[in-house]
């Protein structure tokens, strides 16, 4: 316990510098005011905004991206209530009763909620990561090979059964991404793959390029493939803080929330996704009068939202510990990492215990920050959602084209995210979810070498992953929760959550 | 998600079973879905034709992307099957504007920012100056409501805005002006002083068509102008 508030101290006076404050607070403001723009979620706003770190010391980097993250986040939230537009998954649940009391003329309350609730989350989520950051480094080092190829497999089947929609299709978009990701020169045998003797894939597919395509191009094609139908609230947006009333309702949605979100933030495989879904569900099975959910009831924002920050955070933890990126935005911390010069993995901790202990302190005071820049900042968002997409989208569409510019300065980057676009386009109309397979990118890397290592050591013998009864135990967990996605009864409880 | 689409006849509507009497494919977004997972592994196995596959002990760079490609087919064929004995969901209507402009707005930005040559063509390297508006004006044609007015008075606005945060404030390596036009300002001002300069320029202009065109209509270019009146 002395270890977690000496260590906590260390981080705060490390976030508490003037710099580093500025940086939160930097960040905090450009990430929601990205992310509040219609159809620009978590992703597309850091891969836009990464550059603007480059020039930053790497601990300042990370917790301005953090601050960018968070901002994201919350502005994603602000127009799922205001306009009915989620900007990303984890935001849809937040548009069915946020935006149901905004038309009420409460939608001061469900930003006010929100905002409160997902500042008790983080802040729950920061002692969270605080207190198991150490003993989770600790198990990194009893971790070999096989047991890391066996986690990230059991990632991945937790990303199938947590993807949308039918489970053959996520599989597929999985195979694909793993496919994409042994795309260029092979790290043992120095053998181009895949490349079509094109140099600039020699090194593989920028992660940044690819998720920019599908999440940022893909999705302003899909946008306006819509006639425009924005249903931004006319109506006051009322007092922001919430009442006495409002807080007896919604403080216990807000536990169980945070509980809820914390957990499945863990997991790897995008578990954070689910954390909304669940809390959603959870409190509109606790309610006395369920009829009340989808017709602007306060503990269907509260929950859910504080479901979705604990989640995001606690999404650190496996990066953190074990260097597995469980989710696409993580993948994208991985990238700014690298370019500071650090690997993640339980090594940041020990050899730059400044850095981690420093993110992790920001993190709360990035949801400081957020609590109080933005209820002010209302009014000025409300005035960017009326701007038109027809003006917005280009817009969006510049700022994408520099962003990934700036990354390593290569027109064919340009050109690929309008490759990935036109992909990950096609694969909406397809049916299939890009999400998936983005995590599929993300890991196949890190799982060819693992697996390839495991094997080594093994001379070939695939029992390795048995033998190791920590690779076994994860393996076995992976098969049960795949058995159980496919039991016909489990699956339709699945479809109805997702429905919902 | 949508209920309707699941009724037998949503089915017909697709391209590839546009008549009934075709009836064979009942599925037509399960089999075009399928068959590209088809055609992506069999690109995969003629991409990865020549490499060593190696053993499970010491692997080759085949290995894990022949297997893979197996399996993406696998699935391929897992989604065609089906679609000529279960009805399925219709292929969703395609548009051909918003992505055709959206991709001519990043073709241009990304063949104008800097020379860029292919085969025997090249272009001139333009910077940020001429890339940034060419962006928003090709891009913004992606959708039928684009006017002309708008869009150039959002890049005169942008562009500056983009110009003096990238290459002042945060001194990304990101060229801002074409190489021909460093000859117009005098010798001694510095790279970034002409920066300024013309990122003012742009603002002025901004404001002058907004003004020039503006018609007793007050409506959201007040917003788009607020961004050159921030630097």
């Amino acid at each position: 316990m002395g270890d977690l508030f000496s260590n906590l101290s260390l981080g705060f006076g490390v976030a508490l510098s003037l710099q580093n404050l500025g940086l939160a607070f930097l960040g905090c403001l450009v990430g929601t005011l990205i992310g509040v723009l219609p159809g620009v979620g978590p992703i597309a706003t850091i891969a836009m905004l990464l550059p603007i770190t480059f020039g930053l010391d790497p601990t300042g980097a990370l917790i301005m991206l953090a601050g960018i993250y968070y901002g994201a986040q919350y502005g994603g939230s602000t127009t799922a209530i205001l306009v009915n537009i989620p900007g990303e998954a984890t935001s849809v649940v937040t548009a069915l009763d946020g935006h149901q009391m905004a038309r009420q003329g409460r939608a001061g309350v469900a930003l006010g909620v929100a905002a409160i609730g997902s500042f008790f989350a983080g802040t729950v989520a920061t002692l969270v990561i605080a207190a198991l950051g150490a003993p989770l480094t600790g198990l990194a080092l009893v971790f070999g090979p096989a047991e890391y190829f066996s986690l990230m497999l059991m990632g991945l089947v937790f990303a199938v059964v947590l993807a949308r929609g039918s489970i053959l299709r996520a599989v597929a978009m999985i195979l694909v991404g793993v496919l994409l990701s042994t795309v260029g020169t092979d790290l043992e045998t120095g053998e181009e793959r895949m490349t079509f003797g094109l140099p600039f894939l020699a090194d593989g597919i920028d992660f940044a390029v690819l998720a920019m395509g599908i999440f940022g191009i893909a999705e302003i094609m899909r946008n306006l493939d819509h006639t425009e139908h924005r249903d931004v609230v006319h109506k006051a947006i009322g007092r922001l803080l919430p009442n006495k009333e409002d807080f007896r309702q919604s403080y216990k949605p807000v536990l169980r929330g945070t509980f809820i979100g914390a957990i499945l933030g863990i997991l790897p495989g995008n578990g954070a996704v689910l954390g909304p879904f669940a809390a959603y569900t959870v409190e509109k099975k606790l309610a006395k009068d369920p009829k009340r959910f989808g017709r602007g009831a306060i503990e269907g924002v509260a929950g859910p939202e504080s479901a979705n920050n604990a989640g995001a955070q606690t999404s650190f933890i496996p990066l953190l510990t074990l260097g597995i990126p469980p989710n696409a935005v993580m993948a994208l911390m991985v990238g700014a990492m690298t370019i500071h010069g650090i690997i993640p993995g339980p090594q940041v901790m020990t050899k730059n215990p400044n850095l981690f202990w420093g993110m992790i302190a920001s993190m709360w005071i990035g949801n400081l920050l957020l609590l109080i820049i933005n209820l002010p900042l209302v009014g000025l968002w409300v005035r960017l959602l009326k701007v038109p997409y027809r003006l917005m989208f280009p817009a969006i569409l510049m700022f994408c084209c520099i962003g990934i510019y700036s990354i390593n300065s290569l027109p064919t980057d340009v050109m690929f995210i309008g490759f990935f676009g036109i992909v990950g386009y096609a694969l909406i109309k397809f049916g299939f979810e890009p999400a998936p397979m983005l995590l599929g990118f993300v890991l196949g890397k890190l799982m060819e070498e693992n697996l390839r290592r495991a094997l080594l050591i093994s001379r070939g013998d695939m029992m390795t992953f048995l033998d190791h009864p920590i690779s076994a135990g994860l393996l076995a967990v992976a098969l049960v929760i795949l058995a159980l996605a496919l039991l016909p009864t489990i699956r339709k409880g699945r479809d109805e959550v997702f429905v919902e | 998600m949508d209920p309707t689409v699941n009724t037998p006849t949503a089915g017909l509507q697709g391209r590839h079973s546009a008549r009934p009497s075709f009836g064979l494919v009942r599925g037509p977004q399960n089999l075009v879905a399928g068959a590209t997972l088809v055609l992506l592994a069999a690109l995969a196995l003629w991409l990865t034709r020549d490499l060593e596959q190696g053993t499970l002990g010491a692997m080759g760079p085949a290995l894990l992307p022949r297997w893979l490609a197996y399996a993406v087919g696998l699935c391929g064929l897992a989604l065609i099957i089906p679609a000529f004995s279960k009805d399925g969901d219709a292929l969703e209507r395609w548009s051909l504007r918003g992505p055709i402009f959206v991709i001519g707005g990043i073709l241009a930005f990304a063949v104008t920012i800097r020379p860029f040559a292919l085969g025997g063509l090249a272009t001139p390297g333009l910077g940020l100056l001429f890339a940034g508006p060419l962006a928003i004006i090709i891009g913004g044609y992606a959708t039928a409501e684009a006017r002309l007015r708008d869009l150039v008075i959002l890049a005169l606005s942008l562009t500056p805005f983009c110009m003096v945060l990238f290459g002042d404030l945060l001194n990304l390596p990101i060229p801002v002006f074409p190489q021909a036009l460093t000859g117009l300002f005098p010798a001694d001002w510095s790279h970034k002083a002409v920066l300024r300069a013309t990122a003012a320029l742009m603002a002025a202009a901004a404001l002058i068509v907004f003004g020039a065109s503006r018609r007793g209509r007050r409506t959201v270019e007040a917003d788009v102008a607020d961004h050159s009146g921030r630097i």
